[in-house]
C-alpha cells in the first residue's frame, strides 16, 4: 500500500503535518467545512425555505445530541452513567439515543467513572477517599470545538460566498449550544457536590449517591481498559471476536474510516494528482467505498462487543437506589481478597474481573438465604454459567447480543452517499472548468486525452461559456435534489428500523 | 493546553521503565506529545551499525488516530522518502488504538530489516532496488555510514 491520502482523514491534528495527505486535504478540501462553489450560484425561494426547514431539523437533533452527553447523577445504572465521562474530547458523534437505550437495556456497559490510577494495595478507606473525590464529568473543558474550528478557505477571500456566511452562522450556533451544555454539566456537578457535602454532614441527601458498598463492589477489583489505560469496574464490554475488554467510552470512539476510493485505484490516482490539479475528480464517485470498523485487537472486520451485566448489581434505573446497595459482611470480605493475581495483561485483568464477579455473585445469592447450608453447593451452581460465558467462542457480528459499531453509528451509509455526491459535484465543476479552458485556447494545443470529463460536458466544446454555466447550475441543482431525495429515503428507512434487536 | 491523557502519561512511563532494545523515545520538555526517537539499524540489514533519528508526534486524537512519525536522518529505503516519511500500513489505515508508541517503533525497526520495494513510497529507490538489489543494498550501506554512523553524530 502506498501513501494513500484519502484515508488519513481521521487524523485531524492539524498542528503537525508529515504526510502528503495534508496537502491532499488542503488542495481538495475533504474537510467538512467546505462546500462546492456551485451551491452559491442559485438561491431561489424554493431552495431557501427547504434549506431552512432542513436546518431547523438538524439544529434540534444537534441540541438533543449534546444534551445526551451530559452526565447526570440521577441517570445511573449498575454504577455507571448514560453519558461519557469526557476522556475523549472529539469523535462524540455516535448516536447518543441508541447508546443510552442499549445501556439501559444492559446490552452495553454503562459509562463508568474511570480512576486515573489504581493500586490493589490501597485499603478500602483509601479507595473510598479517592472515589469520593470523583466528579460526574471530567473537569477539563469538554466537547472541544476543534472539529469546527478549522480554517475556512473563504477567510482568505475578499468576496465571501453566501455559504461562507451560512457556515459562520452555524459555527456561532454550535458554540453557543456547547456553552449551554457545559453550563448544564456544571450545574449537575455543583448539585452533586452539594449532595456529597450533605451526606458527609449526616443530613438527608440524594438517594442517587453511591453507597460505600457499591463503590467497593465496583472498584475493589478495578481493571484497566487496554485502550485508554484507565481503571474501571471489571464489568466491561468484551470484543465479540477475541474476547478482549473495552470500556464503553473507548467503544463509542471507534468508527469506520471516511469513505475512500478502493485500494486498487489509489496508485493510479496518486500518479495523476501530481500532474493535474483536481484530478481526484477522475476517480469515479460511485466507486467510493466505506468499510466496517475493524476490531482494534485482532483486526477482525465489523467490530462488535457483548456485555455480561453483573447479576448481583441492580441499581439505578430499573433497580434499587444506588445509596441503598449494601453488602453482607461475608460478601465484603470476598471482594477484599483478590481472587486472581491481577496483571497488566488485558486478558488476564479481565479474567480477574469476571472471576471476581462470579464469586461475589454466589455470595450475594447466599446472603438471601444464609441458613448455614453448604456454601459449596450454591456457589458451584452459580459458578457454572459465568464460566461458560467466559469460555464462549467468538461470535458473528449478527449474533444475538452483539453490539456493532454500525449499530451505534448508523449514519455511515448517509455519509457515504454524501461523499459520493460531493465528489460527483466536484467532478462536474472540474470538468466544466476544464472544458471552458479548452474553449478559451481552442486554437492552441488541445489535449483531448487530458479531459476525463463527463460526456455531457465534453459535448459542449463548441458551445459558448454561457451555456456551460447553465449546465453547471443544472447539474448542481440536479445533484442537490438527488441528495435530498436520498436523505429522505434514508430517514424513512431509519424510522422503520430499530437498532436494538 | 489541555492536560495530557492518562494513556500518554502511562505509555511514556512504561517506555522509560521497560525500554525496547535498540529503540529510545524521549518526550520533549516543552511538548510532551512530541518525542525524540532513535532506532538502531537491525543487524543483518544494510542499516546495521547506524543510529537513526526520528521524530514522533501524538495528535490530539491519539490513540484514535496514529502517531505521526518521520525519519530525520537521511536513509536509503524504498518505503521511506526524501522527507523521511514512512510508508507503513499501521501508520495509516491499519492503525488500531490498541497499538502503542512501542509497537509502532518496533514495526518501523522491522521495516528496516525487511524493505518492501513492491509497495514503495520512494519510487526511485524502489526501482533501483528492483533493478539491482545488490547495488541498492550497497547504496543503503553507504548512506548508513555517511549519515547514520554513531561517530558522525
Ligand atoms: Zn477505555
Ligand atoms: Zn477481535
Amino acid at each position: 500500500m502506498g501513501n494513500i491520502p484519502a484515508k488519513e482523514t481521521r487524523s485531524r491534528g492539524a498542528s503537525y503535518s508529515s504526510g502528503s495527505s495534508t496537502s491532499y486535504s488542503d488542495t481538495f478540501g475533504s474537510r467538512s467545512g467546505r462546500r462546492n462553489t456551485t451551491s452559491g450560484v442559485f438561491s431561489g425561494h424554493f431552495i431557501e425555505s427547504k434549506r431552512s426547514r432542513r436546518q431547523e431539523e438538524k439544529d434540534k437533533q444537534r441540541e438533543r445530541h449534546y444534551n445526551n452527553l451530559i452526565v447526570r447523577l440521577e441517570e445511573s445504572i449498575d454504577g455507571g452513567f448514560l453519558a461519557p465521562y469526557g476522556t475523549y474530547k472529539s469523535n462524540l458523534d455516535y448516536d447518543t439515543d441508541i447508546v443510552r437505550r442499549l445501556i439501559i437495556q444492559r446490552k452495553l456497559a454503562p459509562f463508568f467513572t474511570p480512576l486515573q490510577d489504581f493500586n490493589e494495595s490501597w485499603s478500602d478507606e483509601e479507595l473510598l477517599i479517592i472515589l469520593s473525590q470523583s466528579t460526574l464529568h471530567t473537569i477539563e473543558t469538554a466537547y472541544s470545538e476543534a472539529e469546527e474550528e478549522e480554517d475556512d478557505i473563504d477567510n482568505h477571500k475578499i468576496h465571501k460566498s453566501q455559504s461562507y456566511f451560512r457556515r459562520q452562522e452555524q459555527k456561532a450556533k454550535l458554540k453557543s449550544l456547547i456553552t449551554r451544555v457545559k453550563e448544564k454539566q456544571k450545574e449537575e456537578e455543583n448539585r452533586f457536590l452539594e449532595e456529597k457535602v450533605k451526606a458527609k454532614e449526616g443530613q438527608p441527601c440524594s438517594p442517587y449517591l453511591f453507597s460505600k458498598d457499591l463503590f467497593l463492589k465496583l472498584y475493589r477489583n478495578a481493571s484497566e481498559c487496554p485502550i485508554c489505560f484507565l481503571s474501571y469496574p471489571p464489568y466491561l464490554n468484551v470484543s465479540r471476536c477475541c474476547l478482549q475488554p473495552i470500556c464503553t467510552e473507548c467503544f463509542v470512539q471507534i468508527k469506520r474510516l471516511d469513505p475512500h476510493p478502493p485500494h486498487d485505484d489509489t496508485s493510479q490516482q496518486e500518479g495523476n494528482s501530481s500532474s493535474t490539479p483536481g484530478s481526484n475528480a477522475n476517480s469515479l464517485p460511485h466507486t467510493l467505498i466505506s468499510e466496517p470498523a475493524h476490531c482494534p485487537y485482532c483486526a477482525m472486520p465489523d467490530f462488535g462487543v457483548t456485555y455480561d451485566p453483573p447479576s448481583d448489581i441492580r441499581v439505578g434505573i430499573e433497580g434499587i437506589k444506588p445509596s441503598e446497595y449494601h453488602l453482607s459482611h461475608k460478601k465484603r470480605q470476598s471482594i477484599d481478597k483478590p481472587q486472581i493475581k491481577s496483571s497488566h495483561s488485558s486478558s488476564n485483568s479481565h479474567l480477574t474481573g469476571l472471576h471476581a464477579n462470579s464469586e461475589s455473585g454466589s455470595e450475594e445469592a447466599l446472603q438471601e438465604h444464609d441458613t448455614g447450608k453448604g456454601t459449596e453447593a450454591v456457589s458451584k451452581d452459580l459458578y457454572q454459567p459465568v464460566k461458560q460465558s467466559k469460555r464462549r467462542s467468538s461470535l458473528a457480528s449478527d449474533a444475538v447480543g452483539v453490539i456493532t459499531i454500525d449499530m451505534i453509528r448508523p449514519d455511515w451509509e448517509q455519509k457515504l452517499i454524501s461523499a459520493r455526491n460531493k465528489l460527483a459535484r466536484k467532478a462536474a465543476t472540474a470538468s466544466a472548468i476544464h472544458a471552458s479552458n479548452l474553449i478559451i485556447d481552442q486554437n492552441s494545443t488541445l489535449d483531448a486525452r487530458a479531459n476525463n470529463a463527463r460526456s455531457s460536458v465534453q459535448n459542449s466544446y463548441n458551445t459558448n461559456l454561457h451555456s456551460i454555466e447553465e449546465r453547471m447550475i443544472e447539474e448542481a441543482l440536479r445533484l442537490s435534489l438527488l441528495d435530498e431525495e436520498e436523505r429522505k429515503k434514508k430517514a424513512e428507512q431509519e424510522k422503520n428500523k430499530s437498532p436494538s434487536s | 493546553m489541555a492536560a495530557l491523557p492518562k494513556r500518554i502519561i502511562k505509555e511514556t512511563e512504561r517506555l522509560v521503565s521497560d525500554p525496547v532494545p535498540g529503540i529510545t523515545a524521549t518526550p520533549s520538555e516543552d511538548n510532551l506529545r512530541y518525542f525524540h526517537v532513535t532506532i538502531e539499524g537491525p543487524s543483518a540489514s544494510p542499516y546495521a551499525g547506524g543510529l537513526f533519528k526520528l521524530e514522533l508526534y501524538l495528535p490530539d486524537d491519539y490513540p484514535m488516530c496514529a502517531p505521526k512519525v518521520r525519519f530525520l536522518t537521511k536513509i536509503y529505503h524504498p518505503n521511506i522518502d526524501k522527507l523521511g516519511r514512512i510508508c507503513l500500513d499501521v501508520l495509516k489505515d491499519n492503525w488500531s488504538p490498541a497499538l502503542q508508541i512501542r509497537t509502532i517503533l518496533l514495526s518501523i525497526q522491522a521495516l528496516l530489516a525487511a524493505p518492501n520495494p513492491d509497495d514503495p513510497l520512494a519510487n526511485d529507490v524502489a526501482e533501483d532496488w528492483k533493478k539491482d538489489e545488490q547495488a541498492a543494498i550497497k547504496m543503503a550501506q553507504e548512506w548508513t555510514a555517511k549519515y547514520a554512523s554513531t561517530s558522525s553524530q
